[in-house]
């Protein structure tokens, strides 16, 4: 049996599974992007993708609920667009945040420098907050990467 | 705001994001978990102990 077949014959859950050495299908990593988890669940990995998806559920809620910034890039600060793609790993938790800050259109019409990402700099908990988001979202993008591993079959 | 809590906290989300992310029987998850934990919380207090000297 081929690595093609093994993953034919997994249905649904091999249907976004690349064989060995392609590349894993980029609706299923944009997928494990925008909701936490969500790539493990459709691979069958539903233990850890529950797991993922509550840890990085409570760092972000943690983040937020600590007066934390949802990074947004600044003019004359090259760092701010780290923090950005730090905080923008956290898929739609990110994004729901800024349309409740900004609304659709303040977030269409603010991009990239007039967005608002929230928190109060002069708050005890701002710096906690931030580190928790930016965490939250890095886990994320971890999860992408394991995604695409478990996907081309180069792991477990 | 309690400080040493929130450590905990983090070092706790970030111990079993791991142990889950690198590991995959229980025992090796919860060896995982167990050293990264200890290792952030422990080192995080040692760290705080000897910069208490300096302003």
């Amino acid at each position: 049996m081929t690595a093609a077949d093994k993953n034919t014959s997994k249905g649904k859950a091999g249907k976004d599974k690349a064989t060995d050495g392609q590349r894993a299908s980029w609706r299923l990593l944009a997928v494990a992007w925008f909701i936490p988890g969500s790539g493990h669940w459709l691979l069958g990995k539903k233990k850890r993708a529950i797991v993922f998806a509550v840890v990085i559920l409570c760092g972000f809620v943690t983040g937020v609920l600590f007066g934390g910034e949802i990074g947004t890039p600044k003019p004359q600060s090259p760092f701010s667009w780290l923090a950005a793609l730090a905080c923008l790993g956290n898929g739609v938790l990110s994004l729901g945040r800024l349309v409740w800050l900004n609304g659709v259109g303040g977030l269409l019409h603010g991009f990239p420098f007039a967005i608002q990402g929230g928190g109060n700099p002069s708050d005890a908990g701002f710096a906690y907050g931030n580190t928790f988001l930016y965490t939250a979202g890095l886990m994320n993008l971890l999860t992408i990467l394991d995604v695409s591993d478990i996907a081309r079959g180069q792991k477990d | 705001m309690d400080h040493l809590f929130l450590m905990l906290w983090h070092a706790l989300l970030v111990s079993v994001f791991f142990a889950f992310l690198w590991r995959s029987t229980p025992t090796g998850r919860r060896k995982l978990f167990l050293k990264t934990f200890l290792i952030m919380v422990v080192g995080a207090s040692v760290l705080g102990w000897l910069m208490y000297p300096f302003p």
